[in-house]
């Protein structure tokens, strides 16, 4: 829990590499995800390091291997994927390795080159044999056209495909054939209609199977066309057109023999290229599997082999040249383990002199570290959404844990909704090292990844339904109510205390619409419900005014309890940073400022719960117009809930208005005055000092960092501060602005913790109005036909159930409270201060993925 | 006037807008460019364009990378981003958008066309193509003997249809002509997209109309430098200046009857934009081409154009931006690979 509560203690060490060793060593670094690095050469240019050279080589590998994948997954053949992460190949190895890449490359290429030239053969022919079959229907249509074309000496079919036989044709009737895809006809024959000006004609029909286009491998519609023209000049026109349009050209024969004949061939030929083609392929698949069964781990060892030099850039060398220095971070609880990696690193590499480390101090903030386990995991990321706290600063992360599922809770409470949602949770949970789980899609991934986080909620959300009495917006009865009915009626009362009260008899039973128990009557209520809210309510018609009531005191009350720890939060981290004035002069006149007013609030609203009984109740005077009156001073005289309630209130209202200038000017006037007047008394100057170490330190990190990373202007901002020249304007400014911030934020904060109520309420009335919608009426059905409708209705109920109160309501109370975190946590993490500074994480940047 | 630019621009084309406004941040910056001018060899060009918005676009190229690989892939980026605006872009966007490639359009039919004349297989100059100029018929430009043949079969159902009106002849294409219809396809050209500009109003007029202007302006200068020596008749030049510009009428009478460099330097010196172009212009050895110092104003009033919003005028600047930036680049990468790098800081800055 220690390491939850404040980020890991970090310490800068300085890795001396023996040039020869290095990349062993980071090899073994990177395996155990030690350390973070620091680049010591910002300054030169990404072509310009020391490995740039070898990271080429690493990206060659990275296309070839893509390559290779690719392939393999044209091929269908399944991807082997081990679990294991093998360690970065030794260097030896690596030549052996691409070596052995590129001439799987080499091969690879060659036999794919064969089949496609292959598979266009076979699809040309195919596309011929279909051309030949279709126009055969043309030249039937037109028998008159018959003779003219044995004029015509027959062609020569030397080479099925050359469409330029076509021009050695003397005669002046030539007919020009091919295919052409679907979406081009058109434009086709306009633009040869313009262009020959109608000396050709043209045919075409469609061809009833798509075909795969040979140059994209498209799977499109064909159309077969038949163009026949007049002279020589058009002839040339028509085949410019054709070679415009993409359309594939085939010998047209003139005679049925050679019709014949050419079919035969091509089938024949088909026949051949198929054999060919299925041993190609067979051994292109066979190949491929071979490459299949590394290609998952080459493809980690290459992506390793890359960090590596990518963190071998960022290191500097040495001046003999010898040896490489690099910057880490590093946890100090992990810096024997740093040290074993480095050894082992040597070790493997069989280095004479072995690679050593060296804590150096500095005065820069190191980055955040929190250590989680799968359990926090959740948490932590949802408090990382808000920003990573800086170094040593205490974490809301390990508080999230119980107030983020029961903010939430409050806002879905439901016994039923809660339990479903907390078996969906358990489920996860006990089968989470399901493979598909972990690998499973977007959307469930984000369940699977906060399974936790639904466990508790569910819980919870049981909980809160319990005290809500509520289970599918209905009311369970475990202990029996606290109400009696039947005291209600006039019998079990004495005679003499009847005349006071209005007591129930037969006529006001039967004509009164609604009836009103009166807790005022002995017997009627016999004391609270052992747990939450009693059932009776359920069947009253104000259960909403007093569920209302109650929810929006509780939520009131909820709000401001968190605000407050919020602060107090901060007073940690102001005791950590050693920075006491902080506490006097900001936080502890923030906690003023809010307890003054609406800590009196509370205690305004549990005086009225304990003083105000059921006989009490209708003098008590309204908690809403009490505290409108702490503000307006009413000059008529009001009675209040207590005693000298008007004197109580005055003195807070001063405190109030005496905790805003100092939390305006304090912290500003007291820096001022550490500035001018460092010759003070003693205490506060060792304070002082101490203070003005860790904002230094702040400074040399915020300069140091790249300049991308954070927001420009607070580290001016900080700068400043620290700068010799003091800027008191600065300050002033931020402090202001920070209690501006922070006063409204009391007044607006509170008023937005009532979403607690209204999302309560929300959920509340949208299950009661399924229930009312599907459930009653299924219910209502008389006995033969009901079972039949139930079922439907049942189901229905269901599926509705789940996918608005369970889904929808669920996100929709998970975002509030992730909102009402915010201003938790940022109450928590003392204003502005490096809340939202992004340090990087030391992490396994070595390791893949 | 301005209110329904404000009001409406965004329903219909707020999202391209701030597409493109994002894509304008990706062009290479100052510092870029001297990273890129470091640069020893073109592998170390492709991993510092790695670092940019380029990304790894030469990632699948085999080896030897060439700067006409370069060029072609930088190409390829652009024809798809616009490709994306144009098929996401409404009317009038998208006749905005056609009115921008039928300038590549022309250029590609009189590539082809000259290929025509000297033989060349079509596919050969089918590579050299610029791909925002791509059209289907554009295959079947050879077969047209005369321009008026070349519309009738050919283009008359490409955009570039109407400005055929004035270059409809008989003549026989040979290189000459061929030289003259593209000068007059180009101020028909001009002169429509400026219409159409204007007739949009807006903000688009205020911010397209200059830039047009400008384009036609230096079409004229450039017509007339090149006339320099030729058998061209002044009469004739006169009809190959677009109308449009700030040169129209006199200046362009005027330039009709330039016959020299400095003649026509007197004709700038009436006009105060103009002017200063000139004069930047260095004589002879060292100083910078006319050439350049036009390409550096059109770069400065394209990087302007960004500074207003709600109109069309972004797109056309930021094409012709990371037109320059390509022609930076292949700049660049010719000095490298050519081993001349003394004038490789001639590239036009992008500010």
């Amino acid at each position: 829990m220690g390491s939850l509560f404040r980020s890991e203690t970090m310490c800068l060490a300085q890795l001396f590499l023996q040039s020869g060793t290095a990349y062993e060593c980071l090899s073994a670094l990177g395996e155990k995800g030690l350390v973070q690095f620091r680049d010591l050469n910002q300054n030169v240019s990404s072509f310009q390091r020391k490995f740039v050279g070898e990271v080429k080589r690493c990206e060659e590998l990275e296309r070839i291997l893509a390559y290779l994948v690719q392939e393999i997954t044209r091929a269908d053949i399944p991807l082997p994927e081990g679990d294991a992460s093998p360690p970065a190949p030794p260097l030896k190895q690596v030549l052996e390795m691409q070596e052995q890449l590129q001439k799987l490359e080499v091969e690879l290429r060659e036999v794919t080159k064969n089949k496609e030239k292959l598979r266009k053969n076979l699809l040309e022919l195919i596309e011929y044999t279909h051309m030949l079959r279709v126009t055969r229907t043309f030249v039937k249509r037109n028998v008159e056209f018959e003779p003219t074309y044995e004029e015509f000496p027959a062609l020569e079919n030397d080479s099925l495909l050359d469409y330029s036989s076509m021009q050695r044709l003397g005669a002046k009737l030539g007919f020009v054939s091919g295919l052409i895809s679907q979406g081009k006809v058109e434009a086709f024959e306009k633009m040869l209609w313009r262009v020959c000006k109608g000396y050709t004609i043209l045919t075409y029909a469609e061809l009833d199977e798509p075909l795969e286009d040979p140059e994209t491998g498209e799977v499109i519609k064909w159309y077969v066309f038949l163009i026949s023209f007049w002279g020589e000049q058009i002839g040339y026109k028509v085949k410019k057109i054709c070679d415009c349009y993409h359309c594939h050209i085939y010998p047209y024969p003139n005679t049925a023999e050679e019709r014949r004949e050419i079919q035969e061939g091509l089938n024949t030929r088909i026949q051949d290229l198929y054999t060919v083609l299925h041993k190609t392929e067979d051994y292109l698949r066979q190949v491929l599997c071979k490459a299949a069964e590394s290609v998952y781990s080459r493809v980690i060892q290459v992506k390793k082999m890359k960090a590596i030099y990518h963190m071998l850039n960022m290191c500097s060398f040495d001046v003999t040249n010898k040896c490489l220095i690099a910057e880490v971070w590093c946890p100090e609880a992990d810096l024997h383990a740093l040290r074993c990696a480095l050894e082992e690193g040597s070790r493997e590499s069989g280095a004479t002199i072995p690679s050593f480390m060296n804590i150096i101090p500095t005065k820069e903030t190191p980055p955040t570290l929190i250590r989680t386990n799968k359990f926090t995991e959740g948490f932590q990321n949802i408090v990382d959404a808000y920003g990573v706290g800086s170094y040593r600063e205490v974490n809301p992360a390990l508080f999230t844990i119980v107030t983020f599922p029961f903010l939430f809770a409050v806002m879905f409470g439901d016994f039923g909704h809660g339990f479903v949602m907390f078996l969906f949770a358990l489920l996860l949970v006990l089968n989470e090292n399901h493979p598909r789980l972990s690998q499973s899609q977007e959307i469930m991934r984000m369940f699977f990844n906060g399974r936790y986080i639904l466990l508790l909620m569910g819980l919870f959300s049981v909980y809160t339904g319990l005290i809500y009495n509520d289970c599918f917006s209905k009311s369970v009865n475990l202990f029996g109510s606290g109400w009696n009915v039947s005291a209600m009626y006039g019998a079990a009362h004495a005679p003499s205390e009847r005349k006071k009260m209005v007591l129930w008899n037969d006529s006001v039973v039967r004509h009164n619409r609604v009836l009103q128990l009166d807790p005022s009557i002995p017997g009627v209520f016999r004391g609270p419900y052992p747990l939450g809210i009693d059932p009776i309510w359920n069947l009253a018609t104000n259960r909403l005014t007093f569920l209302n009531s109650f929810k929006m005191k509780m939520s009131v009350i909820l709000g401001i309890i968190h605000m407050t720890f919020g602060v107090i939060l901060g007073i940690f981290n102001h005791l950590h940073f050693r920075k006491k004035f902080n506490i006097y002069l900001v936080s502890i006149p923030e906690l003023l400022f809010m307890l003054c007013i609406f800590g009196h609030l509370i205690f305004m609203i549990v005086y009225k719960w304990l003083l105000y009984s059921a006989e009490t109740s209708r003098v008590a005077p309204s908690i809403l117009i009490e505290f409108i009156n702490m503000f307006l001073f009413p000059t008529s005289e009001t009675n209040g809930l207590y005693p000298g309630q008007e004197h109580v209130q005055r003195l807070l209202l001063v405190v109030t208005a005496l905790s805003v200038p100092v939390l305006f000017l304090g912290k500003p006037l007291f820096l001022l005055w550490l500035h001018n007047g460092r010759s003070c008394f003693g205490v506060s100057r060792s304070g002082y000092t101490l203070v003005r170490k860790d904002s230094e330190e702040e400074v040399s990190l915020l300069g140091s960092q790249d300049i991308e990373e954070g927001n420009h202007q607070m580290e001016d901002g900080c700068r400043e501060v620290t700068c010799e020249e003091f800027n008191f304007g600065e300050i002033l400014m931020t402090q202001v602005i920070h209690s501006i911030e922070y006063c409204l934020g009391c007044i607006s904060n509170t008023a937005s913790y009532l979403r607690l109520w209204a999302l309560s309420l929300a959920h509340a009335q949208l299950s009661d109005v399924l229930w009312a919608m599907l459930m009653r009426v299924g219910l209502r059905v008389d006995t033969t036909y009901g079972v039949l409708l139930l079922l439907p209705v049942i189901a229905l109920f269901a599926v509705l159930t789940i996918f608005i109160l369970l889904i929808m309501e669920g996100l929709s109370a998970f975002l509030h409270a992730i909102r009402l975190h915010w201003i938790d946590i940022k109450n928590s993490c003392g204003g502005t201060q490096g809340m939202f500074r992004r340090p990087k994480v030391p992490n396994d940047k070595n390791k893949s993925n | 006037m301005l209110e329904g630019a404000e009001l409406y621009f965004n329903v219909d084309h707020g999202y391209l807008e701030g597409l493109v406004r994002g894509c304008k941040a990706g062009l290479l910056t100052e510092r870029d460019y001297v990273n890129l001018v470091q640069c020893e060899t073109l592998e170390d060009l492709k991993i510092h364009l790695q670092t940019t918005d380029y990304g790894n676009f030469l990632a699948n190229q085999t080896n030897p990378l060439t700067v006409s690989k370069i060029d072609t892939e930088m190409r390829k980026k652009l024809c798809s981003e616009f490709e994306y605006f144009r098929n996401h872009s409404l009317e009038p966007l998208s006749t905005f958008f056609t009115y921008m490639t039928c300038s590549y359009m022309i250029d590609n039919v009189i590539l082809l066309m000259n290929g025509a004349l000297q033989k060349k297989s079509v596919k050969e100059i089918l590579v050299k193509c610029h791909p925002l100029g791509r059209f289907t018929e554009m295959e079947a430009v050879n077969i047209a003997e005369t321009p008026s043949d070349l519309f009738n079969a050919v283009l008359i159902e490409t955009p570039l249809a109407p400005f055929f009106q004035d270059c409809m002849s008989e003549n026989i294409l040979d290189e000459l002509n061929i030289e003259l219809l593209r000068n007059k396809l180009y101020k028909s050209y001009l002169e429509a997209f400026y219409k159409f500009c204007k007739n949009h109003g807006d903000v688009t007029a205020e911010i397209m109309c200059p830039i047009l202007e400008f384009e036609a302006d230096r079409r004229a200068f450039i017509i007339t430098l090149n006339s320099f020596g030729t058998e061209l008749s002044k009469e004739e030049r006169e009809t190959l200046f677009p109308t449009c510009g700030k040169l129209h009428p006199e200046g362009l009478r005027l330039l009709a009857q330039a016959e020299d460099f400095e003649q026509m330097k007197r004709v700038a010196e009436h006009y105060g934009v103009y002017k200063p172009l000139f004069e930047a212009v260095g004589d002879g050895s060292g100083g910078k081409t006319l050439e350049d110092v036009f390409y550096e104003h059109e770069v400065q009033m394209n990087v302007l154009a960004f500074n207003r919003q709600f109109h069309y005028g972004v797109f056309y600047a930021y094409t012709k931006l990371k037109e320059q930036e390509m022609r930076n680049i292949v700049w660049i990468a010719e000095c490298i690979s050519q081993r001349h790098r003394t004038k490789i800081n001639n590239y036009i800055p992008i500010l």
